[in-house]
């Protein structure tokens, strides 16, 4: 099928203003924040998908994935646009991005049962509005909170900034809807426990688009008490008594919705005006009063435990003023934008991977130490630092982060710089048994180490594209290595 | 049409060293940098050659054989030749010993244009061009901000000249010496990925003294009649940062802040 019969043929069944093929729009289609920098340069090297598509319901959805599942048509599922690992990079010719705009009802609000359901066009941020206004949360808040959609929160296991109390999306969704390229609708129940069998949501959530689209999402919410939250702030000796201080609070069994450890570097960037070259430990404990008052007597304990690695306590106001500026909005990103037309500069990148609590440290520092001793590029970095923000009882993650002097042409930036640092970040992570993404997910730019991070549990995933989508025409490169993506990477 | 243009390698600003016993830039071992005006000429050498690609570039440089690395970074970039003019007896040359030696390398050549940068950022006295304008005989024009380039090919370019208050035109006949300014929008592209790796060694041509036979009172330290008297380090103040909300206040400071200084 050429573009000029797929589109005829789109018209079909579809309104003329439910097919997008303005230029400009196709071309912000064609990649996601992986290639910030050559996309906002013009240089993108990879071809434009042929249409948008807007579905206004669950069928919809359904008839464009069986027409192209027929025609082998690519599919990128598409919700908020803030993909930074190349989930919504387009790799073929024939390429349907179906955007999940239209499907942004909030369906219910259900305060009794605490559960929310909404469409998975919905922004994050508006759930949050609304339950804020009857005293409650999603819980959940990544970044990207302001932009990013219900859908592609689910569909790449999202986490947010309060996971050590709320927990990651996975843990939130109860219950989900979505479309498989046969145009199969499944309803997953929205039940508190199950044991009927494997928990099927889980082929969905985190699923990339590479199975299914996501049509409908409910999450758990929880009541919101603003007003017990309690903050603190340390400047600590190195990472490694950061680190410490967090198991201790953990394994302790407290759940502090921040917990956090910064290196120096990292330190610089987030907390300019009292780092002091230090590394930096914060916690905020949040929840009911009695949860909030046991929670900062765990979190007392623990760094009282390792006081020797304290060096200084830093004013709870200042880590509340860092806490009220947390988040991206749509114009930071248009921001970075202009700002990247103007200079040869970027935000920088950064690689999330994680790990047990023996294990981090370990990565950590050989890391550091083979980026700046291999990195052909280490003299142009201006930034090389990381912090562990999302803790577990068992271990925690690791978030590099990084910056350069972008001394290369816009459309060579990451093959010199970021992903040679990713590589490396990787390989290191993989050699002692962590997992190579906590939570970004896998997108096109780490598939070629998907079988290395499943090791034979590859055979599972691999069977799962087998049985749900076996023409691969769903998000084709992202999370499964393919021949034909390699020229886009290496 | 043949161009030539003359490049230095500068030490990084951030990282500046000076012998001051001897009263010599130390150059080896410091990280050095392409000076940005000279950047600017050989960026539109590029612009040339994009539009008429049997253009020929040949980029010379009188320095340490150290960048020779630099050069061939240089060269991965499109530019045709690289001739390095490097010999221990040219250390400690002034700017008018080492405009003779770039000019008696330049004389037997033939060109349409040597393209140059105006100022230095280690120098600064951009005297090399117009003393090297006057070994040739050539005219020699510094500050360009932009030069006409259909006419650039016709031997007659129109160039414009920051004089700091005006922007002013000349039509100049080349060959000439055209000595680009950094406030130019000429930008020197990066090496490509694919030729991060190329092979251009065989495009560097070293030329010693041997080849231009200077006597050893002529040039160098003996040779140049200007010497440094005397350097200084400059004294840097550090100032007090002040940190302001996005508040009434804090706007009120940042105003009053910009006002004092005259950006307001």
């Amino acid at each position: 099928m050429d573009k000029a019969t797929l589109l005829e043929e789109l018209s079909g069944f579809l309104t003329k203003d439910q097919i997008n093929t303005n230029y400009d729009d196709l071309y912000d289609a064609s990649a996601d924040r992986y290639k910030k920098y050559a996309k906002a340069r013009k240089v993108l090297d990879v071809p434009l998908p042929t249409a948008i598509v807007y579905p206004n319901n669950t069928e919809e959805v359904s008839k464009l994935l069986v027409f192209c599942n027929d025609n082998r048509i690519n599919v990128i599922p598409r919700g908020g646009k803030t993909a930074t690992e190349g989930g919504l990079e387009n790799w073929k010719e024939l390429t349907l991005v179906i955007d999940a705009d239209r499907l942004n009802k909030i369906i219910k609000v259900d305060e009794y049962n605490m559960q929310a359901t909404v469409e998975a066009g919905v922004r994050l941020q508006e759930l949050e509005d609304v339950l804020r206004a009857r005293g409650y949360t999603t819980g959940h808040s990544p970044q990207s909170k302001p932009v990013a959609k219900f859908g592609g929160l689910v569909a790449t296991r999202s986490i947010g900034q309060f996971s050590t109390l709320y927990g990651g999306i996975e843990d939130m969704v109860v219950g989900l809807e979505c479309v498989f390229p046969n145009g199969h609708i499944s309803r997953i129940k929205n039940v508190s426990r199950r044991a009927g069998g494997p928990d099927i949501r889980h082929i969905a959530i985190g699923n990339e688009g590479t199975l299914c689209y996501i049509t409908e999402v409910t999450v758990k919410i929880f009541k919101y008490f603003p007003e017990n939250n309690k903050f603190y702030g340390y400047l600590i000796k190195d990472v490694d008594t950061g680190i410490k201080v967090l198991r201790e609070v953990m394994a302790n069994g407290y759940r502090p919705s921040v917990a956090r450890t910064y290196s120096e570097e990292d330190a610089h960037q987030h907390f300019y005006h009292f780092h002091d070259g230090k590394c930096v430990l914060i916690f905020m404990a949040e929840g009911n009063k009695d949860i909030v008052e046991a929670t900062c007597r765990g979190i007392e304990a623990s760094v009282e435990k390792f006081k020797d690695g304290i060096l200084e306590y830093v004013d709870s106001k200042l880590i509340e003023g860092w806490f009220n500026h947390l988040n991206w909005s749509q114009k930071d990103i248009d921001d970075e934008f202009e700002g990247m037309l103007e200079k040869d500069y970027h935000a920088g990148f950064t690689t999330e991977i994680s790990a047990d609590w023996e294990t981090i440290p370990k990565i950590y520092a050989n890391v550091m130490n083979r980026v700046r001793n291999e990195f052909p590029r280490a003299h142009d970095l201006t930034m090389l630092g990381g912090h562990s923000s999302h803790s577990y009882i068992n271990g925690t993650n690791m978030y590099f982060v990084y910056n350069y002097n972008i001394n290369c042409e816009p459309e060579d930036e990451m093959r010199i710089y970021h992903h040679p640092l990713q590589t490396i970040i990787v390989e290191e992570t993989l050699k002692l048994g962590g997992s190579m993404c906590h939570h970004h997910g896998i997108g096109k730019y780490r598939n070629e180490w998907t079988k290395e991070e499943h090791g034979s549990a590859y055979y599972m995933l691999e069977k799962l594209k087998e049985t749900f989508d076996p023409n691969g025409i769903m998000n084709f490169g992202t999370i499964y290595p393919q021949e034909e993506g390699v020229k886009f990477q290496k | 049409m043949n161009l030539i243009c003359l490049v230095k390698f500068v030490p990084d600003v951030e990282d500046f060293k000076y012998d001051v016993t001897r009263n010599v830039l130390i150059r080896e071992n410091v990280k050095m940098i392409l000076n940005p005006d000279d950047a600017c000429a050989l960026a539109f050498c590029l612009k040339v050659k994009e539009k008429d690609p049997e253009t020929f570039v040949e980029i010379v440089s009188m320095a340490p054989t150290s960048v020779v690395g630099h050069l061939e970074d240089l060269l991965r970039r499109n530019f045709d030749q690289a001739t390095l003019i490097s010999d221990r007896m040219y250390v400690g040359s002034d700017t008018y010993v080492t405009s003779r030696i770039l000019a008696r390398y330049l004389e037997g050549k033939t060109f349409d244009c040597i393209l140059t940068g105006t100022h230095s950022l280690d120098g600064d006295t951009s005297h090399v061009p117009s003393q090297v304008g006057e070994a040739l005989r050539l005219h020699q024009i510094s500050n360009i901000v932009k030069i006409e380039e259909t006419q650039f090919k016709t031997g007659w370019p129109v160039v414009d000249v920051d004089s700091e208050r005006f922007i002013s035109s000349y039509r100049v006949g080349l060959p000439a010496i055209l000595s680009v300014s950094k406030d130019s929008k000429y930008k020197l592209p990066f090496v490509k990925f694919k030729n991060l790796d190329l092979d251009v060694s065989a495009k560097i041509k070293i030329i010693t003294n041997r080849e231009l036979g200077f006597r050893a009172d002529e040039v160098g330290l003996e040779g140049s009649l200007t010497q440094v008297a005397h350097t200084f380090t400059r004294n840097l103040q550090k100032e007090d940062r002040v940190f302001v909300k996005t508040d009434e206040e804090g706007i009120d400071t940042v105003y009053d802040f910009l006002h004092a200084k005259g950006f307001i």
